[in-house]
C-alpha cells in the first residue's frame, strides 16, 4: 500500500478553497456555516464537550445531537434516524458510548460529552482515526463518526478486545455501505495500541 | 494481466479520508444559514384517496409558520418523479401511503412538525391496489387513466409511450422448446427493498436575488441542476446546486428530489433559506427503493445441459408513479438460440420503486440463477461446469464484448473457493447444521459516453482537477485524482479535485450506472492530452500563468458492448431447526477491466456484496392488505445488515485489458450486487435439497420449506 502522509491530507483540505478562489475566472462565494441561537425559552444546562465548557438554554424536548448540531454547531455527529435504530449520531457520555437522538439534552446537564471532532488533538490523529483512514472504513462517511465512537467507548473499556467482542460492540452502528469488513479490520488494527486517549 | 503504472492500480487511501473520520466533511444537513427555516411534510395516510379539502388556516395560525405549500396553491410539476405521467409536487388524488399533502416551513423543526397536525384534509378514500399481478387483472382500480400496466419506457424516456410489456426476443422459442431433451418451469419472487443509505434525503434552498441555490445530497449535480432549473422555470446560469459530501445513496439520488424543489418554493415565498429534511421513515417510504417482482421462467436444456430456449414472464411493481425501469435481468448472461423475456411494468399504491444498485440485476439473477441452479442439480452436472459451458461469450450471442474475462473468473473463483473440495450433492448432509455451496454469475454494463473535466495547471505546479462528480462513497474523488496524476505523470499530492459545485465545475454524468470512472475519467485522460501538448509547446507556467485543458468527449463503441463480470462463490450453514443462514465463506471475483484503486474497489465489492446478502436473507418493505400501510420502514424493521451478521469477503480482481476508458477501467460499483442473491440462493438449496422461491430467505420460510 503506497502511504499517505497525514499532513499531506491535512495540507490539502486546508488549501483546496482558498486556492481555487485565487483564480478569479472560476471564484465562487463560498457559504458559512452558522449555528443556529437557542431559542429564548427553555432552561440552561451545562454540557461539557470535549472537555470544552458550555451554558445553553434547551427546550425539555429537544434531543442531545440537536443541541451539539445546531446549537453548537458541532455537525461531525451525524443523524441517520433520529430513533435509536443506525447509531450515526453515537457520541460518549461520560465515556460510555450512547445514541444522543435519543437521549434528551436536559438530562445530559453537568456531565461530559466528546464527540467525533474530539477525538485528534491538534494535527494528531487518534489511532482509530488513522486506522479508519488506512484500512479505507469510511465508504459514503456518513456513518463513520459513530463507528468510532462506539469503537472508542470499546477500546476505553477494553483495550484488546476480541473479534466476537468487537463485532458485539459495534453492532448497533449500521453501515449501509455494508463497510463492515473494514471498520472491523481498522479497530482490531487498533486494538492494543493504547487509543484510549481522554 | 494489465501493465503495471506509476499511480494508477497503486491501494491509495482516499484523498479526503481525513475529513470523514474528523467530522469535517460537510454533509447537506450540516450547512446552516443565518435566518434559515426548517421545512416538514404532511402525507397522505392513505394509499388511494381524493382530496376534498385542504384547511391549513389553523397551521398558518400556529407560532413559528411562514408558508405552507399544497397542491391548491403550488402546481409545481417534479418531472423527474415520473417520467411517463405528469407528477405534480401534491398529487390529487394521492396514491401511496406518503404521497405528499403539503409542505409547512416554520422557525424551527418542531414548530413545523406540529403545525402539520393542524391541517385538516378530508379525504375520501379509493380502492388501491399492492400487487403488480392483482393491478392487471380486469376490473383492479386504475391508478393512472388507461389501466395500470406502466408504458415501455427507454433511457431517456420521458411523456407517454407504448402501453405493452418490455419485450426481447431472439430465435424461435417453440423450435428451442421442441428441440429440447427436458423443460423445466418454475418461478420466483422477489419483495421491495429500500436503498436505506444512512443519510436521509435533505434539501436547503437560499435565493440571492433570482439566483438559487441548492445544498442536496445528489449523486449527479448536472442532472438535479438541469432538473430544478426547468422545474423551477429558472435558466440554468439562475440555479446553482453544492454537494460537497453525500452520505450514500445507491441510486436514489440519482434525480432531483421533491425535497428540493418544495424548498426552493417554500424558500421563495418567505424570502428567507429553507431546510427540508426528510424522516428516516419518509426516507423508507417516499423517494424509492427496489421493485418487487414475480418471475415465470421456462428453460429448455439438452441432456448435457446445453441450453436451447429460455422464456421468461415476470412483473414488476412500480408504485404510482414511474420512476425507474422495472427491467428483469439475468437471461443475458447465458448464450441459448432461443430467448423471449417479457415484462410488465405495472402501477401500484405502494411506495415508488426505482433504481437500487444494479437496478434490474439481483431479482432477475435470483430467478435465473435458481432455475438453472436446479437445472444443472437434476441433469448431475457441477454448476461450475454449467456455467463454464452456458455463460455468455457475445452480447446477446451477437455482440461482441470489447473484453471479458467471465470464463477466467468463474475457473480461477472455482479454485480460490475450493469448489471442487466443498461440494456434495445437494441435500445430502446428515444432522440438523447443514453446509451448502453456490455459485452465480452476473455483469453490468460498463458504457463509455459524454463526459467533461476541466484541468488547470498553476505555477506551483498544483494541477486543479474539475469535475462535476459528487462522491458518493465509491472514492470517485480520489479516483479522479489518480487518474489525472497518472495521466500527467505527477505526484498524487500535486492534484487538487474540485467537485460537487455546478458553478465550480463542468457537466458530469453523474454516481450511477457505475460511469463515473469510465465517462468522466476518460475525460480527464483526454483533457491531460491537450495540456500536456500545450506543456511541451509553451513550457511550464510562470508566476500567474495558468494552463487550463478542457475535454468533453463522446467516445463510442462501434459495434461493441462493454461489461464488467462478476462470479461468486458462497458457502453457508443452514440451521434446519431454527432455521437461520450464516455465511461461511464468500469469494466476489470480478473482472474490471483495470482497477484504478484497489483499495476503494475492494471496499466496494465487500460492501456490495453484503448489501446483497441483506436483501436475499432479510430484507423486505411489508404491507397490511387491508389498509395499504408499509409496516417497517426502517432500519430496524428492515432488518438490514449488521456488524454481527456479515461475513468476511474475500474479494479478487481479474483485470482484463479493455481498449477504452481510463486505462481500461471498467464498471466497479454496481457488478458487486449483481450475482449475490442468486448465490445464496443455491447455497442454502445445495444445503437443504429444498428450494426457497420467494424472497428474503428467512427463517420461518425454511422452516416452513423443511416441516
Amino acid at each position: 500500500m503506497k502511504p499517505i502522509s497525514r499532513r499531506s491530507f491535512l495540507e490539502r483540505s486546508g488549501t483546496g478553497m482558498a486556492a481555487a478562489a485565487a483564480i478569479p475566472a472560476l471564484e465562487v462565494p463560498t457559504f458559512q456555516s452558522q449555528p443556529q441561537p437557542a431559542e429564548e425559552r427553555g432552561r440552561e444546562v451545562h454540557l461539557k464537550v470535549n472537555g470544552k465548557d458550555h451554558r445553553v438554554k434547551v427546550e425539555d424536548h429537544w434531543t442531545l445531537v440537536e443541541v451539539l448540531r445546531d446549537h453548537l454547531g458541532l455537525t461531525g455527529t451525524r443523524v441517520g434516524c433520529d430513533r435509536g435504530e443506525c447509531g450515526a449520531c453515537t457520541v460518549l457520555l461520560d465515556g460510555k458510548s450512547l445514541y444522543a437522538c435519543s437521549y434528551l439534552a436536559v438530562w445530559a446537564d453537568g456531565k461530559e460529552i466528546s464527540t467525533v471532532e474530539g477525538l485528534a488533538e491538534g494535527d494528531q490523529l487518534d489511532p482509530l482515526q488513522e486506522a479508519f483512514i488506512e484500512h479505507d472504513g469510511p465508504q459514503c462517511g456518513f456513518c463513520t463518526s459513530g463507528q468510532l465512537m462506539s469503537a472508542k467507548a470499546l477500546l476505553n473499556q477494553n483495550p484488546n478486545p476480541t473479534e466476537e467482542e468487537a463485532r458485539q460492540a459495534l453492532a448497533g452502528n449500521i453501515c449501509r455501505c455494508s463497510n463492515f469488513n473494514r471498520y472491523l479490520e481498522a479497530v482490531l488494527a487498533t486494538s492494543g495500541k493504547g487509543s484510549s486517549r481522554g | 494481466m494489465v501493465e503495471e503504472l506509476k499511480t494508477v492500480g497503486h491501494s491509495t487511501p482516499r484523498i479526503d479520508g481525513l475529513q470523514r473520520v474528523t467530522g469535517r466533511a460537510t454533509y447537506s444537513a450540516d450547512v446552516q444559514l443565518p435566518d434559515m427555516l426548517y421545512a416538514r411534510v404532511l402525507r397522505s395516510p392513505h394509499p388511494h384517496a381524493r382530496i376534498l379539502g385542504i384547511d391549513v388556516a389553523r397551521a398558518l395560525a400556529a407560532p413559528g409558520v411562514k408558508a405552507i405549500l399544497t397542491h391548491e396553491n403550488c402546481r409545481l410539476v417534479w418531472s423527474s418523479g415520473d417520467r411517463v405521467n405528469k407528477r405534480y409536487l401534491f398529487n390529487n388524488p394521492v396514491r401511496f401511503v406518503g404521497d405528499a399533502v403539503a409542505a409547512v416551513a416554520a422557525t424551527n423543526r418542531h414548530l413545523a412538525e406540529e403545525a402539520l397536525k393542524l391541517i385538516q384534509v378530508e379525504y375520501q378514500p379509493l380502492d388501491f391496489v399492492l400487487d403488480a399481478e392483482e393491478a392487471l387483472q380486469p376490473g383492479a382500480v386504475e391508478i393512472h387513466p388507461g389501466g395500470n400496466l406502466s408504458p415501455i419506457i427507454s433511457f431517456r424516456t420521458t411523456g407517454p409511450g407504448e402501453r405493452a410489456p418490455s419485450t426481447y426476443v431472439r430465435g424461435d422459442l417453440e423450435k428451442g422448446f421442441a428441440a429440447s431433451d427436458f423443460v423445466f418451469e418454475d418461478r420466483y419472487v422477489s419483495k421491495h427493498v429500500n436503498n436505506a443509505q444512512m443519510e436521509p434525503r435533505v434539501a436547503l434552498a437560499h435565493w440571492e436575488g433570482d439566483k438559487l441555490t441548492v445544498w442536496t445530497p445528489t449523486q449527479g449535480i448536472s442532472n438535479c441542476h438541469r432538473d430544478i432549473a426547468r422545474d423551477m422555470n429558472l435558466a440554468l446560469e439562475k440555479v446553482r446546486v453544492v454537494c460537497q459530501y453525500m452520505g450514500g445513496g445507491f441510486g436514489n439520488k440519482n434525480q432531483c428530489q421533491d425535497s428540493d424543489l418544495m424548498a426552493a418554493q417554500l424558500a421563495k415565498e418567505t424570502g428567507r433559506p429553507v431546510k427540508l429534511e426528510l424522516s428516516r421513515k419518509e426516507d423508507f417510504v417516499c423517494v424509492h427503493g427496489r421493485w418487487a417482482t414475480s418471475q415465470n421462467y421456462k428453460v429448455g436444456v439438452l441432456k448435457d445441459g446445453t441450453l436451447q430456449a429460455i422464456q421468461m414472464r415476470g412483473y414488476s411493481a412500480m408504485g404510482p408513479y414511474r420512476k425507474g425501469s422495472g427491467g428483469i435481468s439475468g437471461v443475458e448472461y447465458f448464450r441459448c438460440p432461443n430467448v423471449k423475456t417479457e415484462v410488465y411494468a405495472a402501477y401500484t399504491n405502494t411506495a415508488v420503486s426505482a433504481n437500487f444498485r444494479g437496478p434490474p440485476y439481483p431479482q432477475g439473477v435470483f430467478g435465473i440463477a435458481s432455475i438453472l441452479d436446479d437445472i444443472s442439480h437434476e441433469l448431475k452436472i457441477d454448476p461450475v461446469d454449467f456455467y463454464l459451458k452456458n455463460v455468455t461469450r457475445k452480447y446477446r450471442d451477437s455482440i461482441p464484448y470489447t473484453s471479458s474475462g467471465l470464463l477466467e473468473c468463474i475457473r480461477q473463483g472455482a479454485e480460490w473457493f475450493e469448489w471442487k473440495k466443498r461440494r456434495h450433492p445437494a441435500g445430502s448432509q446428515q444432522g440438523p447444521i447443514k453446509t451448502g455451496i453456490g455459485l452465480a454469475a452476473g455483469g453490468f454494463g460498463a458504457s463509455v459516453g459524454r463526459s467533461s473535466a476541466v484541468l488547470r495547471l498553476d505555477s506551483d505546479g498544483r494541477l486543479w482537477l474539475h469535475v462535476g462528480v459528487t462522491d458518493i462513497g465509491t472514492g470517485a474523488k480520489t479516483t479522479m485524482a489518480l487518474i489525472a496524476a497518472e495521466a500527467m505523470g505527477i505526484d498524487l499530492d500535486k492534484v487538487q479535485v474540485i467537485s460537487g459545485d455546478t458553478d465550480r465545475t463542468p457537466y458530469s454524468v453523474g454516481e450511477s450506472g457505475s460511469r463515473t470512472t469510465s465517462h468522466t475519467g476518460y475525460a480527464i485522460v483526454e483533457a491531460a492530452k491537450d495540456l500536456k501538448q500545450q506543456l511541451a509547446a509553451s513550457g511550464p507556467p510562470q508566476g500567474d500563468e495558468v494552463l487550463i485543458a478542457e475535454a468533453t468527449p463522446s467516445p463510442s463503441l462501434e459495434g461493441m458492448v462493454r461489461y464488467s463480470f462478476a462470479v461468486h462463490f458462497v458457502e453457508v450453514e443452514v440451521d434446519t431447526e431454527l432455521g437461520g443462514v450464516r455465511v461461511l465463506k464468500y469469494v466476489a471475483v470480478h473482472d474490471s477491466g483495470r482497477i484504478i484503486n484497489p483499495l476503494t474497489a475492494a471496499s466496494q465489492v465487500q460492501g456490495g456484496v453484503i448489501q446483497g446478502l441483506g436483501m436475499a436473507l432479510h430484507e423486505e418493505l411489508l404491507y397490511d392488505e387491508n389498509t395499504g400501510i408499509p409496516l417497517n420502514p426502517g432500519y430496524y424493521g428492515a432488518r438490514v445488515m449488521t456488524h454481527v451478521d456479515v461475513p468476511n469477503v474475500e474479494v479478487h480482481f481479474v483485470e482484463t485489458e479493455d481498449a477504452y476508458g481510463p486505462f481500461g477501467a471498467k464498471a466497479v460499483g454496481e457488478p458487486p450486487i449483481v450475482p449475490v442473491v442468486g448465490a445464496l440462493s443455491n447455497a442454502v438449496f445445495n444445503a437443504i435439497g429444498i428450494r426457497i422461491k420467494e424472497l428474503p430467505i428467512t427463517r420461518d420460510k425454511i422452516i416452513g420449506a423443511l416441516s
